[in-house]
């Protein structure tokens, strides 16, 4: 062979094994990564913005991590919007997700308006089981029995002191359940139950202010969901005429806010559970459902409790309210 | 001849190869033009720190405002890494690992950036920090790197400019036992914060410039956290009994735990107090007398322009065709002194 013809093939080897090097750092073409496969999950809640839900994401990412889930976490632009809640269902269904967790903004005009919907992906609420076709899984508390908890806890006053009770509508969450709960405990036992509406934090001052201003009338406050229960206790926190005046503060929820709060003896008590546990089902039963795994309709009752300020630094509760990552 | 022809064959074989790969390479970096959908992640050192926790609201809103503008899907994935970089680097390495677009980092630690820009450049995805400014040399590292902040040494002027006006109009208002020296007391953040060294210098080298006599009694570190400075406030009540005439804090938060502390003790005297952010607690606090002045950095302004570089940068457009950036790589966010009336 002569030494031109040798440098050409030389050459021409060279540039094959450059081609193959690409090939093989860039490309898929000759070595094939293992796939992993990954699930397209979104989550939608009801609220503006996703701060209030901590601990329940918490749970979330670590089952994302475990089960290889790729995660979107979708706020509303208005609280409670359920005509968005739909909107968003669609969008993210045909933007590819393979499951949609859905926090109900309205639950019974969510399940009326998923039945008529056409979804070709599977369903899973934070709440009640819904009966649509698409919804697999209902993972809730029993929200009449933390309301019971709440009456029971109310009944520690008089009941010569008139209950309000605070609610941004009981047509939102699971407000009417809980209201439901709290009035089988106290109604029976003489006390007089008030139910406010509080659209906005004007409306929760000039409630607790009505207390005080134009005749002093002092009441016990039963917040039926986090929200309300937030406003009444900024409030009281910015002035202690009110705390004269408001004998107990009582709600659901547990935002590391409403904890603190609880913390500084401003809430007296409040129902939780465990949102961490939650979370991480909710991923855990949307990979089975997407998987095959699970066909059924499930229904899944998670424990709810009344805690104090002296529980919160209990071992049991204080892994259960303060998550770590 | 034959020679000549062969070579000529094997140049333009390696040439037509050479443009598939680099046609190939065009591809999949055109995969980013005309998107329909952007995610981006957002790392927060920790996400009850005040402002950052407003700012967070804020680029929520701006996603939203961004989305129903503009018709592109927006997921914003917000992790809080506790103040610990471990975390927000594994965080990173996740987002970056699931496709994100861009990444809105707020470092736990500042010296450690040059980390997460290499892990972000290796899979081209932009990074744009901001309130906790990278090094400058982490900054040159690759031209895909932003930062969004305020200028420190301004904040602390107008901090300053706050107290020297109040002392102009009525030197007694701040020199409460009128004995001719503004005896004050220093609240700052954390030591590593490149903020901290700038805003006690140049709030302090304010009042010197002005000619208020001062008197620094003592002063401390309390991390930007209000139950810390309420902490090192009451102590220093207790060690310095009527003397603190002046508290000067690095930020609101940390001002308004040394005025927790006053109200604690039960002390009557108007200790005045002066805080930078502007968050809404501290607009709230100097509402109610608690403070006698911040400096408010214009958070809107600040998410906006956190979220209009990422968003252009996940669309692969040039952010600095949005926003006026200084050195193609900084955008300085407004602010304004806030005076109680």
């Amino acid at each position: 062979m002569k030494r031109v013809e040798k440098n050409r093939w030389l050459f021409l080897a060279f540039v094959l094994v450059l081609v193959v090097l690409y090939l093989l750092s860039s490309t898929n073409l000759i070595l094939h990564d293992k796939k992993t496969e990954i699930f397209p999950i979104s989550v939608i809640v009801e609220k503006t913005s996703d701060e209030d839900y901590e601990k329940l994401r918490k749970g979330m990412d670590r089952a994302a991590e475990e089960f290889h889930v790729d995660l979107s976490f979708i706020t509303l632009y208005e609280p409670n919007d359920q005509t968005q809640q739909f909107q968003l269902i669609s969008r993210e269904i045909s933007d590819g997700a393979r499951a949609v967790i859905l926090s109900p903004a309205n639950p019974q005009e969510a399940g009326m308006g998923l039945e008529t919907m056409v979804l070709n992906s599977p369903l899973i609420i934070l709440g009640n089981l819904l009966p649509a076709r698409q919804v697999k899984v209902g993972i809730s508390i029993d929200y009449q029995e933390a309301g019971r908890l709440l009456g029971e806890a109310a009944r520690e006053n008089s009941s010569a002191l008139p209950v309000y009770m605070l609610t941004e509508g009981l047509e939102y969450g699971y407000a009417q359940e809980i209201y439901d709960g709290v009035c089988q405990v106290l109604e029976g036992n003489g006390y007089s139950l008030v139910l406010h509406t509080i659209h906005s934090p004007e409306d929760c001052r000039r409630l607790i202010e009505s207390t005080v201003y134009p005749q002093k009338q002092a009441a016990v406050l039963i917040a039926l969901d986090e929200e309300s229960l937030e406003r009444a206790a900024r409030i009281m926190e910015d002035s202690t005429v009110y705390a004269e005046n408001i004998r107990a503060l009582y709600g659901i929820g547990g935002t590391t806010r409403l904890l603190n709060y609880l913390d500084k003896g401003i809430i007296r008590g409040m129902a939780v559970h465990n949102w961490f546990d939650e979370g991480y089902l909710s991923i855990e039963k949307a990979v089975s459902v997407i998987q095959g795994e699970s066909w059924e309709k499930e229904e899944i009752t998670m424990e709810v409790y009344y805690i104090t300020r002296d529980d919160l630094r209990k071992p049991a509760y204080e892994k259960m309210l303060y998550p770590i990552d | 001849m034959r020679w000549g022809m062969g070579w000529a064959v094997l140049a333009v074989f390696a040439g037509s190869l050479i443009c598939v790969l680099f046609f190939l390479h065009g591809l999949r970096s055109r995969e980013t033009g005309n998107k329909t959908s952007i995610r981006l992640g957002i790392f927060l050192y920790r996400g009850d720190d005040t402002f950052i926790s407003n700012v967070r609201l804020a680029l929520e809103e701006q996603a939203k405002a961004y989305e129903q503008k503009t018709g592109i899907k927006v997921v914003l994935n917000i992790e809080d890494a506790k103040e610990n970089q471990i975390t927000q680097n594994s965080q990173v390495e996740r987002l970056i690992s699931l496709g994100y677009d861009a990444l809105c980092v707020n470092a736990v630690d500042r010296s450690m950036a040059a980390g997460m820009i290499e892990q972000a450049r290796a899979a081209d995805v932009p990074v744009v920090f901001f309130n906790r400014e990278p090094v400058e040399e982490d900054m040159r590292l690759w031209e895909k790197v932003y930062y969004v902040g305020v200028d420190a040494r301004e904040s602390a002027v107008l901090q300053g400019e706050i107290v020297l006006n109040a002392y102009r109009r009525d030197p007694l208002s701040i020199d409460l036992n009128g004995d001719g020296k503004v005896s004050y007391v220093l609240l700052e953040g954390e030591s590593s914060h490149q903020d901290s060294l700038i805003r006690t210098e140049w709030s302090v080298q304010t009042l010197k410039d002005g000619r208020v006599p001062l008197e620094k009694l003592t002063g401390g570190i309390a991390n930007w956290e209000r139950s810390q400075a309420s902490a090192l406030t009451q102590q220093w009540l207790e060690e310095f009994p009527g003397e603190i005439e002046l508290i000067i804090s690095n930020n609101d938060d940390m001002a308004l735990g040394a005025a927790d502390a006053i109200e604690r003790m039960g002390i009557m005297e108007k200790i005045n107090i002066v805080g930078i952010d502007g968050t809404p607690q501290g607009v709230q606090g100097l509402e109610k007398g608690k403070l006698l002045g911040t400096v408010q950095s214009d958070q809107s302004e600040y998410a906006h322009a956190i979220f209009t570089i990422a968003a252009a940068l996940a669309c692969g457009e040039d952010p600095g065709e949005k926003l006026e950036l200084v050195d193609e790589k900084y955008y300085w966010s407004g602010q304004k002194p806030l005076v109680r009336e």
